[in-house]
């Protein structure tokens, strides 16, 4: 049992078209806790998933917005992080940072981006979460100087100053990622599909998140564990992880939630009726299941 | 300032109507972050960041505000960001508070409010005009030379204007031929005054302030239409630049089915850059202006025709009147006889002058310039119209009794403030209806009525539908599907749309009378 005692989350994870503002605001109503994009601005059918994200936090009311996860290379730390606490402000707290270190080199490259290697995006991603938090860093007096080998900042102003403590949830698969994640994260949002043996993968890599936040002076449950499942379907009749009817559903995620710890189950889906119902005959009741189970 | 406040600041300009937001870097929330919320918290007004975007590239700020603009919809001035414009046009830009734009926002009979217009000075500069427009698809797009159009929406709110006003230079090309090379962007009045040295004049229509190139595009039916035909049939070459960007020649010889398009359904085609005009030699002519009054409307009507049905070619007279007052009609008849001997302008005008009470006559032997010249040319001012015109047009083969009774009655419904008859026939009547998209060859006149009101008018008007047999899409603002009909007759109508699927498969000039509708284009 791994449970490290969050509340539960569950949201969506959207295209990132027009259409996702009437999504955002859709999975608002239906009371999801949280609605998330994914950040592909060099592809032309999608729109800037920052400035999308903005847009679909003003027209919504009460459920929190991520990038899933915003991609680093285009998106300079320093001005992500002021960015992000802006919207963080102007939404009263409704704002996490989902942030990844970069996959699709070529069309980054293409789109201004700077390429690196896979390992070097790593640090690149250390470096830049050490640049986030000091400007979040409100209560620190001197303005902001970083000189790393991949950002170099010099006297960037502080702020704003966040309205919640906005989280940092990175996108890991790897080792030295998953190390960075347990170190320096506070959430750590893969998706099922890219797990290399599905849900199954999920003890070996909470261990490595685990053992690298003990090694950096942190508990484990400092590092939230998210979740975004895919090719999911609401069928009458059970047919495998989160393919079946609603209570299977409420079974798995709550299994989910008490053997590998994941307090955050984000739906991919583009469609409302499966994001109702989602929230309607799966959140509450997991929810229920967890409260039962925990207490 | 709160987020609230700053909010509820944004909501208030934009319920006081006003059209922009510019917000400042205050070092606190970032500028993009703020724009886009209070994009998202707004309708219409303009939320401006201050300067440049931070961004990773110039390529993430361009996604960035492209972004915005698809999320946002149309917004006020910057609705085209200085980004979407290339460099040759950012000194013939206008847009909404820069010096010239208060000229240029409205029209001779028409309001708006466009977010930019571009005032191109070459074909290479209207070319990426048209980049611009084809990029902004989703705004209204239209076309100005003189400013004067009527159907043409040649101002828009939020839009895309292209003015060819800068392009209006006037030439001689050959002096044996009588050939000319004129501008879009020239006036009648400027190219009467032009011609007027060398004893030509190309008939235009009937008031020398009207731009070259809506006019020539569309027919031109004038003070000369009868002695020497419609301005579009003194054509012998255009050039154009098409919806891709094209810069095309059109004649006889080459494009000619371009060319044939152009005369009479031009806006649909292109931007023209230049007109080739074979003009004729037209020494003094009689130009008479009488202001009748009549008691009998339809009486007068009847008479008019009549003599105007018996008149020689020479002779082209319009006639313009209003609501009747105490029961009396003020009719205003201008026109000019092709002829220096006052002998035979009299002799013309005379059966005119005898249609009602001749209250006052002006006639006097002076050159086409000379009846031109009381225009007023569109200056540096510009134009200052408002609101927004509600007319109707029809062409009338005959003028029978029948018609004089329901025009009269018209004339009287209260709907009607401007009622006008433009005298046709002679050489207009000597081109073959095919030998260009201008088919209406042979009515006895063109009838234009303005109104106050669309319904009003329309449901006047359209008593009279069965006299007329078409219409001149110049001064129709009928927006029902069926005028494009009236304009074009079906064997034309179809060809035009063969050759808009052609020459404009995307749809981009879709503001005069468009051929296609917006869903059947390759957009």
């Amino acid at each position: 049992m791994t449970d490290y005692g969050h509340e539960l989350l569950f949201g969506t994870f959207v295209t990132p078209t027009a259409q996702a503002v009437e999504l955002a605001v859709a999975a608002d109503r239906d009371g999801l806790d949280l609605v998330t994009f994914q950040d592909h601005p060099y592809q032309p059918a999608f729109l800037d998933t920052w400035t999308l994200m903005a847009y679909a936090a003003a027209r919504t009311e009460r459920i929190t917005l991520s990038g899933n996860v915003l991609n680093l290379p285009l998106r300079p730390p320093a001005v992500l992080a002021r960015a992000v606490a802006s919207l963080d402000v102007l939404s009263g707290g409704r704002v996490e940072l989902g942030l990844g270190a970069g996959a699709f080199w070529d069309a980054i490259e293409a789109m201004g981006g700077r390429r690196l290697t896979p390992a070097q995006g790593v640090d690149a991603l250390a470096e830049a979460i050490a640049i986030i938090r000091d400007v979040w860093d409100v209560d620190a007096r001197e303005r902001v100087h970083h000189d790393g080998e991949y950002y170099q900042v010099s006297g960037a102003k502080r702020g704003p100053r966040p309205a919640h403590g906005i989280g940092i949830w990175v996108g890991a698969y790897k080792p030295r990622m998953l190390a960075l994640t347990g170190a320096l994260a506070d959430g750590w949002l893969p998706s099922a599909d890219y797990l290399p043996d599905g849900i199954d993968s999920l003890p070996a890599l909470n261990a490595r998140i685990d053992a690298a936040a003990e090694q950096a002076g942190r508990p484990p449950s400092a590092v939230r564990r998210l979740l975004n499942v895919g090719r999911t379907s609401f069928a009458p009749t059970a047919r495998g992880f989160l393919n079946g009817p609603p209570a299977q559903w409420v079974e798995q995620l709550t299994d989910l939630t008490r053997t590998h710890g994941i307090t955050g189950v984000v739906l991919a889906t583009d469609d409302p009726a499966t994001t109702a119902r989602f929230a309607a005959e799966v959140a509450p009741a997991t929810r229920e299941a967890v409260r039962k189970e925990r207490a | 300032m709160t987020p609230e406040e700053l909010t509820a600041l944004a909501v208030q300009a934009e319920a006081d109507g006003q059209e922009r937001f510019p917000l400042d870097d205050d070092g606190d929330l970032d500028p993009w972050t703020t724009a886009v919320w209070l994009t998202a918290r707004t309708r219409t007004i303009a939320i401006e960041p201050p300067g440049e975007i931070a961004a990773a590239s110039p390529a993430m700020a361009a996604k960035m505000r492209e972004s915005l603009a698809e999320l946002g919809g149309d917004r006020g001035p910057r609705a085209i960001g200085d980004d979407a414009l290339p460099a040759s046009l950012a000194d013939v830009a206008l847009r909404p508070g820069d010096p010239g734009y208060a000229a240029r926002r409205s029209t001779y009979m028409r309001g708006g409010k466009p977010a930019l217009v571009l005032r191109p000075r070459t074909p290479d500069e209207v070319a990426d005009a048209l980049e611009v427009a084809r990029r902004h698809r989703h705004l209204p797009f239209g076309l100005r030379s003189g400013g004067h159009g009527v159907s043409g929406r040649s101002t828009n709110d939020g839009g895309l204007i292209l003015d060819v006003g800068a392009m209006n230079g006037i030439e001689i090309l050959d002096e044996r031929r009588r050939l000319i090379r004129v501008g879009p962007g020239a006036t009648w009045k400027q190219v009467a005054a032009a011609l007027d040295p060398y004893g030509w004049a190309l008939g235009s229509g009937d008031y020398g302030g009207v731009g070259v190139g809506g006019l020539a595009t569309a027919g031109g039916i004038g003070l000369l239409g009868r002695a020497y035909g419609l301005t579009v049939d003194h054509l012998r070459a255009v050039e154009l630049v098409l919806a891709d960007g094209t810069q095309v020649r059109a004649g006889d010889t080459e494009h000619p089915d371009l060319f044939w398009a152009v005369r009479g359904a031009g806006a649909n085609f292109g931007v023209a850059t230049a007109f080739e005009f074979e003009v004729d030699e037209v020494h003094e002519v009689g130009w008479a202006q009488l202001v009748l009054v009549s008691p009998d409307i339809e009486r007068t009507l009847r008479d008019f025709g009549e003599v105007a049905r018996k008149a020689p070619r020479d002779t082209t007279v319009f006639l313009v009147t209003g609501p009747p007052r105490q029961g009396q009609s003020v009719l205003q008849m201008y026109g000019i006889v092709d002829s220096a001997d006052p002998d035979v302008v009299v002799e013309r005008l005379t059966p005119f002058a005898q249609t009602g009470l001749l209250a006052q006559q002006q006639v006097v032997l002076t050159t086409y310039a000379g009846a031109m010249a009381g225009a007023s040319d569109v200056g540096a001012e510009g134009h200052q119209g408002r609101g927004e015109p509600v007319t109707r047009s029809g062409f009338l083969p005959v003028l029978t009794d029948a018609f004089a009774r329901d025009a009269a009655a018209l004339i009287r419904s209260g709907q009607v403030y401007f009622f006008q008859l433009r005298h046709m026939g002679g050489a207009i009547a000597d081109v073959a209806p095919d030998a260009m998209a201008f088919p209406h060859r042979t009515p006895e006149f063109q009838v234009t009525a303005l109104g106050a009101s669309r319904e009003g008018l329309d449901r006047a008007w359209d008593r009279l539908a069965h006299h007329f047999d078409g219409l001149y899409l110049s001064f129709e603002t009928d927006p029902r599907p069926e005028r494009l009909h009236d304009a074009f007759p079906p064997p034309v109508l179809e060809r035009l749309r063969t050759l808009k699927r052609q020459y404009d498969p995307t749809g981009l000039f879709r503001d005069n009378f468009p051929l296609i509708k917006d869903e059947e284009t390759d957009r």
